[in-house]
């Protein structure tokens, strides 16, 4: 397998560029390596413009003949050396079955198609962003999930299924192709942060929220500038592998609520399952399966990322990641 | 007139019950000082935790009347600390992590092991989690273990809760995997002996059935469902130090004699306990009627 050689003029693919971490992915790269050309391809079109000019953006649907014009090497193009796949489409609301329908269709059959095509047009390396709901809020639960724990994310939400599919099917094809092309499975605790808007930020920031008196379970949060961080050094340190992120703390949601002085609804479970129900419908949008992250803690263990990558500090601990959401 | 106020001027005042809260601060001030500064990724919670022993304080010693026997074996290293399990609903952990924190010179946080299905129960989780106790998973006690923590567990699980009155202080059957954590994490095992929790409901029938039917670990039929005011004995053993060249994925067979060891220990732990056993008046009127009714239902 050939080694990166980062000092090269190398050409980076970012698989959902009108994300917010994707965004500060490219920034940081474009930073550390200036010399690289990166693209980006989102079927978003990109909230505001991009400020450098070694960041390309284009916009396309997701689909096979599209991925393929993209990976194919062309004229004065020699094809793409490193991949970040960012573009798996989050559950961050409560959606309707067709939704979910498309959802599964795009993360798990659109990921095997831009695996393929990293084998076919071969990349040097691969870096996916997986998530810790592939483990699910479970009471049976460790705390300090490893990497080899089984993935029970989808047993009780099928909402889930794409998350944990998606996973699956990254995980063995790493192995499968770890001669040949060295790939980074990120499976990171909630990403927080004023770019980021997925489930956990849409609950942190609504006002009024229900929050539940009767459990109170322990998070970890990890800053958007620190998981692009994270990708943007991946690239050097880390060797083939699945890898859980988040920053040493912990905090209780109870806790985290406090620190961002949100007012909220103390109300019981029981009471808030069924008001959720009801909300999801009219005025809440937060999505089911996530009411079990608000009862039974989904701690996960980072003992493998700190000792593959010593060097790494994260910048900001849970408390101050919340800070800074707090300030956006 | 005597200026002089007795001990106890007003029985419904709460404070007189509870510990000094110089005493209180003192213990919590200790036990701050022995966990890392960040949040507990289990989530205890020591400001919950003080408030709760505020509670709990007034059962432990004027109710149970506990009395803690053996600290002195106790050193300063963490353990896995066995025990008998008692008295239909658990009690038991609750006192020896209440004896651990403070009776202990420095207190000791005892993470206590629960049953998942205890995880599942609203505000049960909550209080149980901040004020220390952990889902009873192999791992999670690994990981406890190999932080530094001390950790409580109950090897005889279920079946040692929830006994008939005839099985009363008859250790039931140990699990192996205690023994497999101890070595694995390389940690002593400190084995302690409750007795007194037996009799806080002392007429009980198992209905093993029924609590099958409703899908919960035990149902007992007692003739009380308020648990009696049985004074309480926690006996600390000596430390069981274990050997250092058995795996902890060694076969069964070489693992048994280890757990029978501890058992025994623990077993003549109880014998020697009930030798030295306190009464309560309300027990022993509730023997003397129960051994009436038999006396009336034989003739």
């Amino acid at each position: 397998m050939e080694k990166i050689d980062v000092t090269k003029n190398l050409n980076v693919l970012i698989i959902g560029m009108s994300g917010g971490l994707a965004r500060i992915t490219a920034e940081i790269l474009v930073q550390k390596y200036p010399h690289w050309k990166i693209t980006g391809v989102d079927s978003r079109p990109l909230a505001t413009p991009l400020e450098h000019p070694q960041i390309t953006f284009t916009q396309m649907l997701y689909t096979r003949g599209n991925f393929e014009k993209m990976f194919r090497p062309s004229e004065g193009s020699k094809g793409h050396d490193i991949v970040f796949h960012l573009g798996r489409m989050g559950v961050s609301q409560y959606q309707k079955r067709s939704y979910i329908s498309q959802r599964l269709n795009l993360n798990v059959m659109g990921t095997g198609r831009i695996l393929d095509l990293c084998q076919k047009y071969p990349v040097k390396k691969m870096i996916i962003l997986s998530t810790y709901h592939v483990y699910g809020a479970n009471p049976d639960n460790p705390v300090f999930i490893k990497e080899d724990a089984v993935l029970k994310g989808s047993i009780k939400y099928p909402e889930l299924r794409d998350v944990v599919e998606m996973d699956q099917l990254c995980t063995n094809w790493m192995w499968k192709n770890k001669s040949s092309i060295e790939t980074l499975v990120f499976r990171p605790c909630s990403i927080i942060g004023p770019q980021i808007k997925n489930a956990m930020v849409n609950y942190l920031l609504t006002p009024y929220a229900p929050l539940a008196l009767d459990f109170n379970p322990m998070f970890q949060f990890i800053h958007e500038y620190d998981m692009a961080n994270l990708l943007a050094s991946s690239i050097e340190g880390l060797p083939t592998g699945i890898y859980n992120a988040a920053p040493p703390d912990v905090i209780s949601i109870n806790e985290a609520k406090k620190h961002l002085a949100i007012p909220t609804v103390p109300v019981a479970l029981f009471i808030l399952e069924q008001l959720a129900k009801l909300m999801n419908k009219t005025l809440w949008k937060i999505p089911g399966y996530f009411l079990d992250y608000l009862k039974y803690s989904c701690i996960i263990d980072t003992k493998q990322l700190s000792s593959s990558l010593p060097k790494f500090n994260f910048r900001f601990n849970s408390k101050e990641a919340l800070e800074q959401l707090k300030m956006s | 007139m005597n200026e002089d106020k007795a001990p106890y001027t007003n029985f419904m005042d709460i404070k007189q019950w509870q510990l000094p809260p110089e005493e209180l601060e003192r213990i919590f001030e200790d036990l701050k000082a022995s966990m890392p500064a960040t949040d507990d990724p289990w989530g205890v919670n020591l400001d919950k935790m003080k408030q709760y022993f505020q509670f709990v304080w007034p059962i432990y010693k004027h109710y149970f009347k506990v009395e803690l026997h053996g600290e002195d074996n106790v050193q300063n290293e963490h353990y896995l600390v066995v025990s008998n399990h008692s008295g239909q609903i658990a009690i038991d952990g609750m006192l020896i992590t209440t004896a651990f924190a403070t009776e202990m010179k420095p207190p000791r946080l005892l993470r206590a092991m629960v049953e998942r299905f205890f995880i599942k129960l609203p505000f049960v989780n909550k209080w149980a989690q901040e004020g220390g106790a952990v889902l009873g998973d192999r791992q999670n006690c690994i990981n406890l273990l190999e932080n530094g923590h001390s950790i409580l567990v109950f090897p005889e699980g279920v079946p040692g809760v929830a006994k008939n009155t005839s099985e009363f202080y008859h250790l039931q059957n140990f699990s192996n995997g205690f023994m497999r954590m101890a070595l694995k994490a390389k940690v002593n095992i400190l084995p302690v002996a409750v007795v007194g929790a037996e009799e806080y409901f002392p007429y009980v029938y198992q209905a093993k059935h029924l609590a099958k039917f409703f899908k919960v670990p035990a149902l007992p039929l007692s003739l009380n469902y308020i648990p009696l005011p049985s004074p309480t004995d926690i006996y600390i053993g000596r430390p069981i130090i274990l050997p250092t060249d058995i795996s902890d994925d060694a076969n069964d067979d070489v693992i048994a004699p280890l757990v029978d060891k501890v058992k025994n220990q623990i077993q003549e732990m109880i014998n020697q306990g009930l030798t030295k056993r306190r009464v309560s008046p309300v027990n022993d009127y509730l023997g003397q009627v129960v051994t009436e009714i038999k006396n009336l239902w034989k003739k």
